[in-house]
């Protein structure tokens, strides 16, 4: 934030227009022009609040935001003495009209093309024609920039307002509203992998200050692997379920778009909408889709496709610093990956998530059959006790299907016979399965 | 290296869910090892149940080592601990049947890390059971058992506090956790631990030489944010253990913010190696100490004898010796604009007294400048008129400043000249010339003295003004008995008085001078209303002010004395001793009484008097705004100082300087002229020599108010918040505001002094009043910076006016940004240093860096605002801690070359 004592070379271009302008005396106070420049999203530099140094649990940190609140309270006691001296909200609703008259109805919508100086700049309607119009000065230039879309005077063109551009729709589609309903009580087995991954991720959200006292950095982001069926995709709707963080959720094949440049677009937008709405935790499923090692490829479409993975890869641990973005990646193919998108740093954990064993079998069946009508006859542990290699999936497909057997016999209850069947049935699919890779 | 992270469970959003589930599932689910863990642990517990006494302390041990094994990761609870919790009040009750103290000491010793697990209850179960046990190994129940611990006892503490119960056994008890909290990295929680219990003074017994660095630096950071007393006692504990681990210049740095002679005389009796005892005489000389030593090289030291030849050794390697002209920093020829400076529209001898004013600011020290030193210098001083003569000629000093001599005998020649103001201002620049520097001669005093009663007021006034910068901060008794009689005899004019008084609050700042105390206030009460209407009563309240300035431990007496004052000016007298006397503390609760002055409106008082003209219409209303703008009465302007006063008091701490900048958006938004006024002012005070691009921002949108005097404020403060750093930016929109005020005479004038004072000393000086590491605040700079501030006030009737030379009271906050190296010969030598941004390290794990984004360069170099400057190899010891002003270098005997 401190300025060297140098001067900001990147103000010389603003500047110089300035000059140009003052040729014409003027009496005006001019504003400072500093639109057309991006401007980071958030609040007024000089409002912004202070940032707190240390960051360990101590007393002296306390004391520093004790002593923010305390300046915050004074000023909302000034202002609201002052407002109760001299009401402002009447002549600000006032002014409002006010303005709402110079804007007039309707406005047309057109795109800021280019800033020409204080004043002024051109805009190109949908219609087509760019017109060289004036900018009113009630408009908040701070918001300006080129290409941003701005509200149009629909008689005199002028410039009338600011609207915001969002972030693309597609975005905010990922973002989940609604967490999904599987929680961590749902999961059987993996603790070590629900371990490592609320170390690596939930963690460091809730409690930043535990690894500054280590002094190390969190880790960034984590990727799930294993066989088909092991959980991966459950462990991050459970991490979804129970986090108080925005969750953002894609699948790697929808970063594939039509349009070239779009892919990488929307994997930058994806980032910034987290960033924004920090801390937040993204979820890449079917990673390799997009994160296939590179190669040489004429097709465009696979061109394409690297060039995503090169996004993700600058997203994840590029030049910007992102803050508190923790990325959560699944495949199930791991060694098919680029290996620049799992080196540490980038993804800092890699979890493994194995076939259950004999007990994590056994509260896998008891989690999906402890909603069942069972009948007594029933032995769970004959069902997972034999040496079949049964992944989770796999274990609730038995109990899908013994229902399903029950059902088709009209029975209320899933009998011990119904499970000897569905598991033969599961087994015979997974043989099935196996068989046809000989022929390839 | 750090301690595991055993037991207490992490209650956060993550596992607040398992606790439920787990009762449920626990019995259906329980893996072998669990359920043979659980089992054993419960027969060790029915094991204490039975009657068989031997067998009580075996199991007991087998308990603790249970749970002292047991590690897991940081988002569970420990599984003996989890287990054991349903047996909890049965061991509760057993430990109050037990007769066996022994035995006893050691259940309750299991027990209270038990109750830890307890801990939403809010009883302190794991503290009380602690305080009954005798074991005093807490360490080996991990760290986060330890955190419990200090966490129950500092809400034990309050609690008895409250109900006056004696906390001995707390202090016992937190004695014994310090030590253990100091040698697991933790010293933030062994100093908060102390805090809450109100024993710091405990400290330094536990403090090694491997610890003593972070505990310090923790301390010395807590001190602005702590109220009153906590924050000196820290000091003193902070300065107690830099003494015993023999860090003397930081010890110094701790006595000279405690502000006592005693302690700093402590520091110098502790070593008596003499080059040490030079380099704390240098440290003492940035802060205009008067301490008084034996020793004369020493005293030599304080007294800043070898400035100007350390400065002149910093241009030289500089290559910055050539003088420049004013026409180099208004680089006219990028103003764009067709009405130049030499159209004619403007007061030339205004803009001549300007580039008097530019070419003394970048000039300052360097001895040489082209303006004036021609041969016949007098030619550029008749082009001035009346009091700008003044200033012209003071100037002279400004440029030979530190150098005592020099700048005497070039100025002495003026002194014989026929015009008074000619006379007057070689006065003035002697007094500049020779500000912080006194040797044991003191010329310049000698030469002032006869001129203190001159019948001509502007001489008079001149070489009081001269006496006050000269010996800011100096406390000489012979300035006090000059000036003394001047403050009290009513038959002087007002005006020589008020000056007298200032210059007294300047050379006894923040001494409580009690003598200078009852003679201005004598003055006050005697001066009959009229005169207290007078524009120059400000500075005798101002002098009052500056006398308290940072002791508002003391200030209670004199504001009770003010209000025997029957005139409204008691009202400003009062805001302004009130905030030079918290001055850099950061008091949130004084910033809370000045916010709410600026509140209230400033006819409020005289309400009931004004009722009928309240009545009126608006128009009448702004009729008085008007003459608001014009001539504000003293008795109103309490306001305006109160804006100063949030500057001065929220300057302490980096969270106040942050957080008053908002305060001052709101003021701007609300306020009435006065209040607008002086907030650009007062943002040049909190950055000085800082320029932070959302202040200068904001400070540029002011400078085109359409109130010119918040613009010309404003325009001011731009020059002080870029003092000495050549900002290009800066000085780029200073450009645009020349063109843009070309008209304007007055506005132009400060564009340029404001020019001059971006390029001060050609970039080698500061006015930042924050040295040493940012802890100490220099009160002689800041009273410099203030009273500026003060007669900016009200711009048209000081600086814009004739007193123009009141801009001199800045030249004791000029200091120059270097690092000078010397060795121990006191001879400049030229060492590698790393100079980068510095980086606030406390509290951080390791040994994290100092310094980032470092380049290296030798010795000599600049110091911009919060870099800071590290020796590149171990060649050389640095006496001092921090790398700033002239630093004393020995040689290493241990340093070894490394051939590459």
């Amino acid at each position: 934030m401190g300025q060297g004592p140098s001067g900001m070379p990147g103000g010389n271009a603003g500047d110089k227009k300035n000059d140009k302008k003052k040729e014409k005396p003027k009496y005006e106070p001019p504003v400072q022009s500093k639109f057309g420049k991006k401007k980071r999203k958030g609040p007024d530099m000089a409002a912004k609040l202070p940032n707190i140094y240390p960051n360990t649990r101590c007393k002296l940190k306390l004391l520093k935001m004790e002593r923010i609140k305390d300046h915050l309270l004074l000023e909302e006691e000034f202002v609201m003495n002052q407002e109760a001296f001299q009401p402002t909200e009447a002549k600000q609703a006032e002014e409002g009209d006010k303005v709402d008259e110079i804007r007039g109805l309707p406005m047309s919508i057109g795109t800021l093309e280019e800033i020409i100086d204080d004043d002024h700049a051109i805009v190109s309607s949908s219609s087509g024609p760019e017109y060289y119009v004036s900018i009113l000065s009630f408009v908040d230039k701070g918001l300006l920039e080129p290409g941003c879309s701005v509200l149009l005077h629909h008689k005199t063109v002028s410039i009338v307002g600011v609207l915001p551009d969002d972030a693309d729709p597609m975005v905010s589609v990922m973002k989940l509203d609604k967490s999904p309903n599987t929680s961590y009580a749902d999961i059987g087995g993996l603790e070590s992998q629900i371990q490592e991954i609320k170390e690596a991720v939930e963690l460091p959200l809730t409690h930043p200050e535990l690894y500054e006292e280590m002094g190390i950095k969190p880790p960034k982001g984590v990727i799930l692997y294993g066989a088909p069926g092991t959980g991966k995709t459950l462990l991050a709707k459970a991490v979804a379920n129970q986090t108080s963080a925005t969750f953002l959720r894609i699948v790697g094949s929808e970063l594939i778009q039509k349009y070239l440049g779009d892919g990488p677009r929307l994997c930058r937008q994806i980032f910034q909408t987290a960033a924004e709405h920090a801390p937040s935790i993204i979820f890449i499923d079917e990673i390799d889709a997009i994160g296939t090692k590179r190669y040489e490829s004429t097709s465009g479409g696979e061109r394409e496709i690297q060039r995503t993975m090169l996004e993700l890869l600058n997203q994840l641990d590029g030049f910007d610093d992102r803050g508190d973005v923790k990325v959560i990646m699944a495949t199930n193919k791991i060694e098919s990956l680029d290996p620049a998108l799992i080196r540490p740093g980038r993804i800092d954990r890699k979890i493994l998530f194995e076939s259950p064993d004999l007990t994590t079998k056994r509260k896998i069946l008891s989690i999906h059959t402890s909603k069942m009508s069972l009948a007594p006859d029933v032995n769970l542990e004959e069902v997972v006790s034999s040496k079949d290699d049964l992944s989770g999936a796999d274990i609730k497909a038995i109990c899908t299907e013994a229902g399903l057997l029950a059902l088709r016999e009209r029975r209320m209850q899933v009998t011990a016979e119904d499970f000897k069947g569905a598991k033969e049935r599961v087994l015979k699919n997974k043989i099935e399965e196996n068989l046809e890779g000989l022929y390839l | 290296m750090s301690p595991t992270k055993e037991d207490e469970p992490k209650i956060d959003a993550v596992s607040a869910k398992e606790p439920k589930k787990e009762p449920k599932n626990d019995a259906e689910e329980l893996s072998e090892e669990d359920a043979q863990l659980k089992s054993e642990l419960e027969m060790l517990v029915e094991r204490l149940h039975e009657a068989n006494a031997e067998l009580y302390q075996p199991a007991l041990d087998k308990l603790k080592e249970f749970i002292q094994d047991s590690t897991s990761s940081m988002t569970a609870v420990p599984k003996p601990l989890k287990f054991l919790r349903p047996l909890y009040p049965l061991l509760c009750e057993l430990h109050s049947r037990w007769t066996d103290s022994t035995l006893q000491s050691n259940l309750a010793d299991v027990l209270s890390v038990l109750g830890m697990t307890y801990s939403d209850t809010g009883n302190h179960e794991s503290l009380k059971y602690r305080l009954l046990s005798r074991n005093s190994e807490i360490g080996t129940w991990g760290h986060e058992y330890v955190r419990h611990l200090a966490l129950e006892i500092g809400d034990v503490y309050t609690e008895k506090l409250e109900a006056a119960e004696p906390a001995d056994d707390l202090l016992r008890l937190a004695l014994d956790i310090v030590p253990f909290f100091l040698k697991h990295n933790a010293e933030a929680d062994a100093v908060d631990l102390l805090l809450e219990i109100e024993a710091i003074d405990h400290l330094p017994q536990f403090v090694d030489s491997l610890t003593y660095a972070r505990v310090c630096l923790y301390m010395v950071s807590c001190v602005p944010l702590l109220a009153p007393p906590d924050d000196l006692a820290f000091l003193n504990t902070a300065f107690q253990i830099y003494l015993s681990q023999g860090l003397l210049t930081q010890a110094l740095a701790v006595a000279i913010r405690i502000d006592d002679e005693s302690l700093i005389q402590a520091v110098f009796d502790a070593t008596t190696d003499e080059l040490v005892h030079k380099q704390l005489g240098l440290i003492l000389s940035r802060q205009n100490s008067s301490f008084k030593t034996d020793n004369q090289d020493v005293q030599d030291c304080i007294a800043n004898v070898k400035l100007a030849e350390h400065f002149r050794h910093l241009i030289t390697e500089l290559n910055l010796l050539d003088p420049k002209v004013p026409e180099d920093v208004y680089k006219s020829h990028l103003e764009s604009t067709k009405f130049g400076i030499g159209s004619g529209s403007v007061d030339s001898a205004k803009q001549n007294l300007a580039a008097s004013f530019v070419n003394a600011f970048i000039n300052m020290g360097f001895g040489s400048d082209k303006l004036l030193a021609e041969k016949d210098s007098k030619s550029w001083i008749y082009k001035t008129k009346g009091a700008g003569m003044l200033s012209t000629t003071a100037s002279l000093g400004a440029i030979h400043q530190w150098d005592v001599n020099e700048g005497l005998q070039v100025l002495d020649a003026y002194l014989y000249s026929a015009e008074d103001d000619i006379k007057a201002g070689a006065l003035l620049g002697m007094g500049i010339a020779s500000a912080t520097v006194h040797d044991e001669v003191d010329l310049s005093l000698l030469l002032l003295q006869d001129y203190v009663t001159n019948p001509s007021k502007k001489i008079q006034t001149s070489a009081i003004t001269g006496l006050g910068i000269s010996f800011a901060g100096s406390k000489n008794p012979e300035v006090l008995d000059l000036l003394l009689p001047l403050v009290t005899d009513t038959d002087q004019p007002i005006e020589v008085s008020a000056m007298a008084a200032l210059a007294l609050g300047h050379v006894f700042v923040g001494t409580c001078h009690g003598e200078i105390t009852s003679a201005i206030l004598q003055t006050l009460l005697e001066r009959d209303f009229a005169q207290l209407e007078n524009k120059w009563i400000r500075f005798m309240s101002l002098g009052l002010g500056l006398l308290y300035m940072g002791k508002y431990e003391q200030v209670d007496d004199v504001l009770e004395t003010i209000s025997a004052i029957e005139h409204p000016i008691a009202k400003t007298l009062k805001v302004l001793v009130t905030i030079a006397s918290y001055a850099g503390t950061g008091n949130v609760l004084q910033i809370q009484e000045l916010l709410q002055m600026c509140t209230a409106k400033p006819k409020s008082e005289e309400e009931t008097e004004e009722d009928s003209e309240e009545k009126e219409s608006d128009e009448a209303e702004v009729k008085e705004d008007a003459e608001d703008k014009s001539e504000t009465p003293e008795g109103e302007s309490a306001q305006g100082y109160a804006v100063l006063g949030l500057a001065c008091i929220a300057m302490g701490e980096q969270v106040g300087q942050d957080m008053s900048l908002r305060h001052f958006a709101h003021l701007m938004h609300y306020g009435n002229p006065l209040i607008k006024r002086a907030v650009p002012l007062a943002m040049g005070i909190v950055s000085a020599s800082n320029p932070q691009m959302k202040v200068f921002d904001t400070l540029s949108r002011y400078s085109h108010d359409s109130d010119l005097e918040v613009a010309i404020n404003a325009i001011y403060s731009m020059g002080i918040v870029g003092a000495g750093t050549n900002n290009a930016r800066l000085a780029q929109l200073l450009r645009q505001l020349a063109s843009y005020y070309s008209r304007e005479p007055d506005s132009l004038f400060t564009v340029r002094v404001a020019q001059g004072l971006v390029h001060l000393g050609k970039g080698t000086l500061s006015l930042n009043p924050f040295n040493t590491d940012r802890q100490i605040l220099s009160k002689v700079s800041l009273a410099g910076l203030l009273t500026v501030a003060v007669t900016l006030l009200d711009p048209k009737s000081f600086i814009l006016d004739e007193h123009h030379s009141l801009l001199y009271y800045l030249t004791p906050a000029i200091k120059p940004r270097m690092l000078v190296t010397l060795d121990e010969e006191l001879q400049p030598i030229k060492v590698n240093v790393r100079v980068g941004q510095a980086v606030d390290v406390v509290g951080q794990a390791g040994k994290p860096k100092t310094i980032t984004g470092w380049v290296t360069h030798s010795t000599p170099v600049l110091l911009g605002h919060g870099e800071r400057a590290e020796l590149e190899n171990d060649e050389y010891i640095s006496l001092a801690s921090s790398m700033e002003g002239v630093v004393i270098l020995r040689k290493n005997p241990e340093y070894v070359e490394i051939d590459s």
